[in-house]
């Protein structure tokens, strides 16, 4: 599959000290796969994008903010709360189910999809930009959302660099 | 006893009931070290239970005297009498003093207790001493502060039976990460590993979820959340946090503090009744070091009375001539210390509005410390939040201990069969962190009361055309400009190409864990692509010394502005 579209300057660059933290504190190789909260968040908030290719690893960030969370488009606030509290004691690195290899990343993802989410206004502002985001997702059919993969390359690059 | 050869990390590996079991010779134990007082508490797998010392004392006194030479704290030692604490060879209000240099206005105010603190304005750590048979033995608060921490710590084995490593600290909020770094230091010098560094009503805030979790046990998960302020004020500092607590999760909402408490009260009063008290005891003889410990004595104990009573005598013969005696009112002790009391209310005040939650949707009000038993104290709190009541649950001066405790059970990776463990506390920043740009400006990268893990960014760029280096000075508060706040660190990125200004693009990312270690990243980001031109630097913060407020003014004499950095407008 192939479609391309804008890159942001702001994911890439965001990503550089992204993996060179998990590859200083994890030792595990699906680590990498984890993606940037922030930039996550943020790709979200800048509305349209697609992907050159769907990466076989999975990413635990992948779809909308309402997926993070567990929870339907339509959830109440309650539901959203609800949904956050026992999200971060599995995610949350102090709660004591959590992977050892858990670094905050996750919590941090859910953490801000919960921020944009409880917040009315800026729930109201995604919801909108789910809309369009959706209507472009019809013409490619990937809907990982790495950063990276906008540009394979630079993946590889920035993985065996830092 | 051996060290056992096992981690946390790989336990929790195993299923829950196994856990519990095997790592409870690692279960973290809970200090609350008060500028007046401490005590320590641990998870005995059913409840958290304080200890005591050998003379039954849950509640113990924060001191060290380096009588004849050998130290020993409040933990072990028995005190005659009150005044010997006040002869000079004692040292307390440690944690006032942690962390602090002598411009400090903190620094100054402790210029009055009955032992030497000397300042020379300079921006260094003051000069603390002891008076040892009539010899000066100079001392620092980590040097006191390990001392006493050696004794608990000792206290603690022989009671547990096993060897103490991991503790979870209490911490004021308005403590800088300088003054953290000297905690985790007092207690590497003492032999204990720092689990967490928990701002004081945050651990309040823990308990508070577990008690609710315990009263409404089938409740859990439905995200009908409780909203409790916490307030907390002890001899050294005043503490304040809005939190929301559900299912056994406390998120915190919102934190303020700052170094106000019944120290100052205490000083406020001191003065009232003699107010050329400074010019008395500018010579420091055994003989002044007396009369102010005399004095400090006989205001402490009128103070405590005025909390019962609405009037007290006080009788006191200071030996060096003058005498005091007076009788002295509640209305006048709240007249002296209007301005700390007015401190407090702004600071709940500050809190809630940082926690945009209004005082109506305030569940409880809970009020702990030393100071919660002065009657001032428990109107404001209750009048600011407008309540009839306070929170009943929990005993004031030893709720921090307990939620220390707790914490150090959960971060332990401790489970409890009944749930009584499955809480978790999500932190917030008491203070931003950011750094300076725009000339003097302080720039706040993550700003405070930012749920904690956090990680944010944003982009700078250079002053002068061909600028190939910047200085990242990293600095921590509230102030607009940087001299308001604290200075972390400094590190100087190289390599950017020469191209005018305002076009390079620098980016600094800052990221906190957990277990609030700060990391900052910085690097500069080729024109055109946005690949790094040279690797981003990786610096674990604080990294500046005693003497820190030197460096950036003498970096700045010796610099200019060559070095410096502006924001750029659009935020990434």
């Amino acid at each position: 599959m192939s479609g391309t579209l804008t890159l942001t300057a702001a994911t890439t660059l965001f990503s550089l000290p992204e993996n060179r933290l998990s590859s200083t504190h994890n030792t595990t190789p699906a680590s990498f796969t984890k993606t940037p909260s922030a930039a996550h968040l943020r790709r979200c908030k800048v509305s349209a994008r697609a992907c050159t290719e769907t990466r076989p690893e999975t990413c635990r960030s992948r779809g909308s903010l309402y997926e993070i969370l567990r929870i339907n488009n339509n959830a109440s606030q309650n539901e959203i709360k609800s949904a956050y509290r026992s999200l971060a004691k599995v995610y949350h690195p102090d709660a004591s189910v959590s992977h050892p290899e858990s670094d905050g990343r996750d919590f941090i993802e859910i953490h801000n999809a919960y921020a944009t989410l409880s917040d009315p206004a800026s729930r109201a502002l995604y919801d909108l930009s789910l809309g369009a985001r959706r209507q472009r997702r019809q013409t490619v059919s990937s809907s990982s959302s790495s950063p990276f993969d906008f540009c394979p390359t630079r993946r590889w690059e920035t993985d065996q660099c830092w | 006893m051996a060290e056992p050869a096992y981690t946390v990390a790989s336990d929790s590996e195993t299923t829950g009931e196994e856990k519990s079991s095997s790592t409870f010779a690692e279960i973290a134990i809970g200090i609350d070290i008060g500028t007046s007082q401490c005590s320590i508490a641990v998870w005995n797998g059913s409840q958290v239970e304080l200890l005591k010392n050998t003379r039954n004392q849950k509640l113990m006194r924060s001191y060290v005297t380096f009588k004849d030479g050998v130290p020993s704290g409040g933990v072990s030692s028995q005190l005659l009498h009150e005044h010997e604490m006040l002869s000079g060879a004692a040292i307390f209000n440690m944690k006032r003093l942690i962390g602090r240099v002598d411009t400090d206005p903190v620094v100054h105010a402790s210029k009055s207790l009955p032992f030497l603190v000397q300042t020379l304005d300079i921006g260094v750590r003051p000069f603390i001493a002891a008076l040892v048979n009539n010899v000066w033995r100079s001392t620092s608060p980590e040097e006191v502060l390990a001392i006493f921490l050696v004794e608990l710590k000792a206290m603690a084995e022989v009671q547990l039976k096993r060897p103490i490593r991991n503790v979870v600290l209490t911490i004021p909020v308005s403590f800088s990460r300088f003054q953290l770094t000297r905690i985790e230091r007092a207690c590497a010098m003492a032999g204990l590993h720092v689990l967490r560094l928990m701002p004081e009503p945050t651990a309040v805030a823990l308990l508070y979820a577990q008690q609710q979790q315990q009263t409404a046990h089938d409740n859990m998960g439905s995200g009908s959340e409780k909203i409790a302020l916490i307030f907390n004020m002890g001899a050294g500092y005043c503490d304040v946090a809005v939190t929301a607590t559900a299912g056994g999760v406390s998120q915190i909402k919102a934190l303020a503090g700052s170094a106000v408490g019944g120290e100052d009260l205490l000083q406020n009063m001191m003065h009232h009744l003699l107010p050329d008290a400074e010019s008395l005891f500018l010579d420091r003889g055994i003989n002044e070091i007396k009369s102010m410990g005399l004095l400090r004595v006989a205001t402490q104990d009128a103070i405590h009375k005025l909390s019962f009573q609405h009037s007290v005598q006080i009788d006191v013969d200071l030996g060096t001539g003058s005498k005091i005696s007076k009788v002295v009112d509640r209305g006048e002790f709240e007249d002296v210390n209007r301005k700390v009391f007015e401190k407090c209310e702004s600071l709940i005040t500050q809190c809630l509005h940082d926690a945009k939650v209004q005082i109506e949707d305030v569940g409880d009000v809970i009020l702990v410390g030393g100071c919660s038993n002065i009657p001032k104290i428990k109107n404001l709190v209750l009048n600011v939040c407008k309540r009839d009541e306070l929170y009943k649950g929990m005993n004031p001066l030893e709720a921090a201990v307990c939620g220390a405790a707790l914490e150090g059970a959960v971060a332990s990776g401790l489970s409890d069969p009944f749930g009584n463990l499955d809480l978790l506390t999500i932190q917030a920043t008491p203070l931003a962190i950011g750094i300076r740009a725009d000339g003097n400006n302080f720039v706040p990268i993550i700003p405070r009361n930012t749920t904690m893990p956090a990680r944010r960014e944003l982009l700078f760029t250079t002053v002068h055309d061909n600028q190939t280096q910047a200085l990242i000075f990293v600095y921590e508060g509230e102030g607009k400009t940087v001299e308001e706040n604290h200075l972390l660190g400094y590190f100087k990125i190289t390599g950017i190409t020469p191209a005018p200004k305002g076009v390079p693009e620098i980016n600094v990312c800052m990221d906190i864990d957990a277990s609030n270690a700060l990391r900052v990243f910085a690097g500069v980001l080729q024109p055109g692509s946005h690949l790094p031109a040279i690797p981003f630097m990786e610096v674990r913060m604080p990294t500046v010394d005693d003497g820190h407020g030197w460096c950036a003014e003498a970096l700045h004499r010796a610099h200019g502005s060559s070095l410096d950095l502006v924001t750029v407008q659009k935020k990434i």
